[in-house]
């Protein structure tokens, strides 16, 4: 195709001078890709540390209602409505970010995300539609309201991460889905109430570390 | 190894920000030519000219649908990363 018919005006082609000397080439390029590089990112560092914080306010606010409870009856309305108003807050923000990052995106890699938002989104349905059964079932209030919730959607989710993320070769994300899947699992063995403590602050803790280290490999 | 032995095609500030930028994006992927235009600053008559240039050339090719979107072909991935080397190997 020729880009005439954009309906552009005829240019005059302006070839710029050739003062290009290696050094100074070597740095454009540098500086082209790395900033070319955060433009693309749909995971940019602040994000994770941003997503650090929400788990610890998240699961910090139902750690708060339920750690003395004897027996476990479940998190607070207030406690869920943090935790639900952080996690919406977070969503909201994702989408913002993703939309930003996939401006005028498209092609092979582009579709691959799409596809994975749906895949995903069905693992997280799924995680609760699961919790609606063994409501159901009359479980225990300690599983269907503590361990449960608390554990689940991390090992669930972070198993479908993992396998998403090992077939594409991301070994970051890889170590990172396995460690927070690793940390609910350990969790999930100190009760309803301590559960949420454990997991909010090991997985804040990951994430936080991650996002850390993504910020010093950028800026190295 | 000398200066003019640069590929010339890439070796303009404006081009090699383009090819650099159009690298950056996983293979397969395409942008769009306004957000190309917003992330080079380039007029759209400039930005034209020089794609014109990495199109014939073989290293872009562009998709033209309810959008026109540009990517780099793998002859053009192949001609940045001997770009890179040779400078590489220039600033010893």
């Amino acid at each position: 195709m020729s880009f005439d018919t954009f309906g552009t005006p005829p240019v005059t082609e302006r070839e710029e001078p050739a003062e290009l000397d290696p050094r100074s080439a070597a740095q454009l390029l540098d500086e082209t890709t790395r900033q070319a590089q955060r433009q693309f990112d749909p995971r940019p560092p602040f994000l994770t540390l941003v997503a650090a914080f929400v788990v610890l306010i998240a699961y910090g606010s139902v750690w708060l209602s339920v750690r003395h409870q004897h027996p476990y009856a479940g998190p607070t309305h207030t406690a869920l409505a943090v935790l639900y108003g952080t996690l919406a807050a977070w969503v909201v923000l994702v989408i913002v970010v993703l939309g930003r990052a996939g401006s005028g995106i498209g092609g092979r890699a582009a579709r691959e995300r799409r596809i994975s938002g749906i895949a995903f989104t069905a693992v997280w349905i799924a995680v609760y539609v699961f919790q609606g059964a063994l409501h159901h079932e009359g479980v225990s209030d300690a599983i269907q309201y503590g361990i449960y919730p608390a554990a689940a959607p991390i090992i669930i989710v972070g198993g479908a991460a993992a396998t998403w993320e090992a077939a594409r070769e991301h070994w970051q994300y890889v170590a990172v889905s396995i460690a927070a899947i690793a940390i609910a699992c350990a969790g999930a063995f100190t009760g309803p109430a301590t559960v949420w403590l454990v997991i909010g602050i090991g997985l804040s803790t990951i994430v936080a570390a991650y996002a850390l280290i993504r910020f010093a490999l950028r800026a190295a | 190894m000398t200066v003019d032995e640069l590929d010339p095609l890439i070796h303009t500030p404006a081009r090699l920000r383009i090819v650099a930028t159009l690298a950056a994006l996983p293979e397969g992927d395409t942008v769009s030519f306004t957000r190309l235009q917003d992330l080079i600053g380039l007029t759209p008559g400039n930005l034209i000219t020089h794609l014109r240039k990495l199109e014939e050339a073989g290293y872009v090719e562009t998709q033209k649908t309810a959008r026109t979107s540009v990517s780099l072909t793998a002859r053009g991935r192949a001609a940045l990363a001997d770009y890179r080397a040779a400078l590489l190997e220039l600033l010893g």
